[in-house]
């Protein structure tokens, strides 16, 4: 190519004047940033539904990976969650004494992995099926295998559960927070570096048009595979970390009822959150986790308008009535979920003036040119 | 450079090609008309490898690709454009450009998701050429613009851009001046003579715009029914009897 580069030689002055004003800027994000490490090390309960965020963001990211970009839907999530949650709890085996920090580690690695591979065999299925079919065969394969693995009374500590304990450097809630914190940022970097490079724009060309993705040179069973396995790695370390969260693995967090709730949540946030949009998906992940039963959130509020006993009798209806709610709103009023909404202040994050209305109209075509393929 | 010998193809009981072989050589501008549902596009398919033809040959620099995959193909330097715009509508016009120097990259997936240093120096200069491709088709100004709501023959001309950012030595395209008005038709002309001229690329295109095909091609075959009707230069197929007769009717020629 001959072509000449005037253009980009003109660019560097200018690059660098945007990157002064994005450091400026992130400046604006650090009392938020602070808020985020000092509220959880206020107390215990807090630094414990803190935890559980950082794990539905993790989740939120494989979703976002998987549903967002590459275009599959996955209504099994749950599967591969657990997969992690068990394959940590057993690999660490820590009985009743604190993990061994090393063991620990090998644990996390594994439950990645035991998922990356079992999302890989799910992915070699998506290759010969679409749509409401996928969706199908995913939802099968997510109850299917939670029931038939996560029950084998030699994994799941004969039914009792599988202890899992911290090691003593973590042993405090406010420490696994920030462990959990530390790996969720992992994610989000990674989830950051797929889309900023090949990987990335593969897997979103996949999503629109196989036919353009090819003629681009784009091998499609490779990179469906490529999604589904980085989404289902992301999903198992997110097991792992709820493993030691709860501090066990029971396998009846990921089976029958409990199973597919996980796996609508996890769904929910993803599109609430924005498809393929990296900030809306970690802002729902909290929320979600948040408005969860296991959140206090909610039950003050509600103790704070005497709907306390109803609150607590049916926490569970209410979690899956706001999620509800929201899927209809954002599919019907908002297709670009939060990211749509968020945009205005990224694109002033990334250093361009503040406007609400948006000069190229956002990406909402996730959504709606049929990119999810259900 | 592409050779292709006695391709058939048949869906079910419809035979879309039959028996067609032509040649395009080394930096020929070679032109595919006939009338709609001639097979012209499908011959695009089979040579891109989208169909599998029941029978026939397709040779790339005397090498049979008739069963590689189109992805392969495209890193072999076969690039191609659609007939109805084939981009990824949600990206702006320099992700779409990136996108389409995917077997170009220069580095290996896990280095793009780990974010290595190798993947993030050869996005700058992955970034470096779009940028040269936008401002050789003077499409900088939509630069960042999510191509979505773009008009269709900027959308036309970007496909080229990305067309041509897959480093392709064999051009396919499928109806370049579609939505172009004349003035827009004889731009994209010279703008194709001038691609051959500084980059060396042969081109087989599908056209329906006689000038057009009259400015730029060397040799042209005509297809009807699936089968090959005339071939020769843009004059003398211009001129056949039969060619005339499958566009306008039989009578048009007898009166």
């Amino acid at each position: 190519m001959t072509a000449d580069a005037s253009v980009s030689s003109a660019l560097p002055g200018r690059r660098r004047l945007a990157s002064r004003t994005v450091a400026t800027r992130a400046l604006a994000a650090l009392p938020l940033l602070a808020l985020v490490l000092w509220l959880p090390s206020t107390n215990d309960t807090y630094g414990h539904v803190a935890t559980y965020a950082a794990i539905f963001i993790m989740v939120g990211l494989s979703m976002n990976v998987l549903t967002g970009y590459t275009g599959q839907i996955s209504l099994g999530h749950q599967a591969f969650v657990g997969l992690g949650a068990l394959t940590a709890a057993n690999v660490v085996k820590t009985g009743i004494v604190p993990a061994d920090p090393f063991m620990f580690g090998v644990g996390m690695v594994c439950a990645s992995a035991a998922s990356g591979v079992a999302a890989l065999l799910l992915g070699a299925v998506a290759l010969r099926i679409r749509g409401l079919y996928l969706a199908l065969v995913t939802l099968v394969f997510g109850s299917v295998f939670a029931d038939a693995i996560f029950t084998l009374p030699s994994l799941n500590g004969s039914d009792a559960g599988v202890s899992a304990y911290r090691p003593n450097s973590l042993a405090s809630d406010y420490r696994y927070f920030l462990f959990a914190l530390l790996l969720a940022a992992g994610c989000l970097y990674i989830d950051q570096r797929v889309r900023g490079s090949k990987v990335g724009r593969g897997l979103i060309a996949l999503r629109e048009n196989e036919l353009v993705a090819q003629a681009y040179g784009v091998s499609v069973l490779r990179y469906k595979l490529i999604g589904f396995t980085i989404s289902g790695a992301m999903a198992g370390l997110a097991g792992g970390v709820a493993a030691f969260w709860s501090q066990e693995f029971s396998d009846k967090n990921f089976t029958d009822v409990a199973g597919f709730n996980l796996a609508l949540t996890f769904v929910v946030i993803a599109v609430v959150g924005g498809l393929g949009s990296r900030g809306g998906v970690v802002l729902a992940a909290i929320f979600f986790a948040l408005t969860s039963p296991i959140s206090p959130l909610l039950q003050s509020l509600a103790n704070a308008m005497h709907w306390g006993t109803y609150y607590g009798n049916n926490k569970f209806y209410v979690s899956n009535v706001i999620g509800a709610v929201l899927l209809l709103q954002t599919v019907i009023l908002n297709p670009g979920g939060l990211g749509q909404v968020l945009r205005p202040f990224s694109r002033w994050f990334a250093g361009h003036p503040f406007s609400l209305h948006d000069p190229d109209g956002g990406d909402t075509t996730a959504m709606e040119g049929g990119g999810v393929r259900a | 450079m592409l050779e292709i010998r006695d391709l058939t193809i048949r869906f079910g009981g419809l035979t879309a090609i039959d028996g067609l072989s032509l040649k395009v050589d080394e930096w020929e501008i070679v032109g595919l008309m006939g009338p709609n549902g001639a097979g012209k596009t499908t011959a695009f398919n089979c040579i891109t490898g989208f169909y599998k033809p029941t029978r026939g040959h397709v040779l790339y620099h005397g090498r049979d690709v008739t069963r590689v995959p189109p992805h392969r193909k495209a890193a072999m330097g076969i690039g191609r454009t659609f007939q109805n715009v084939g981009m990824v509508k949600s990206e702006t016009a320099l992700e779409n450009l990136l996108t389409a120097q995917h077997t170009k990259a220069g580095y290996a997936a896990l280095h793009g998701i780990v974010g290595s240093g190798v993947a993030r120096t050869r996005e700058k200069d992955l970034v470096a050429h779009a940028e040269a491709i936008l401002d050789l088709l003077g499409l900088s100004d939509i630069r960042d613009r999510r191509i979505g709501g773009l008009p269709y023959g900027t959308l036309k001309l970007l496909e080229l851009g990305c067309a041509l950012a897959t480093d392709p030595e064999l051009l396919l395209l499928d109806e370049p001046s579609s939505g172009m008005g004349p003035e827009e038709s004889d731009e994209l002309g010279d703008r194709l003579l001038a691609l051959r001229r500084e980059l060396g690329v042969t081109m087989l295109l599908i056209e329906h715009h006689v000038p057009l095909v009259t400015a730029v091609c060397d040799y042209v075959y005509v297809l009807n029914f699936g089968k090959l009707l005339a071939e020769g230069d843009a004059e003398h197929v211009r001129n056949h009897p039969e060619v005339v007769a499958a566009y306008l009717g039989t009578e048009a020629v007898a009166g």
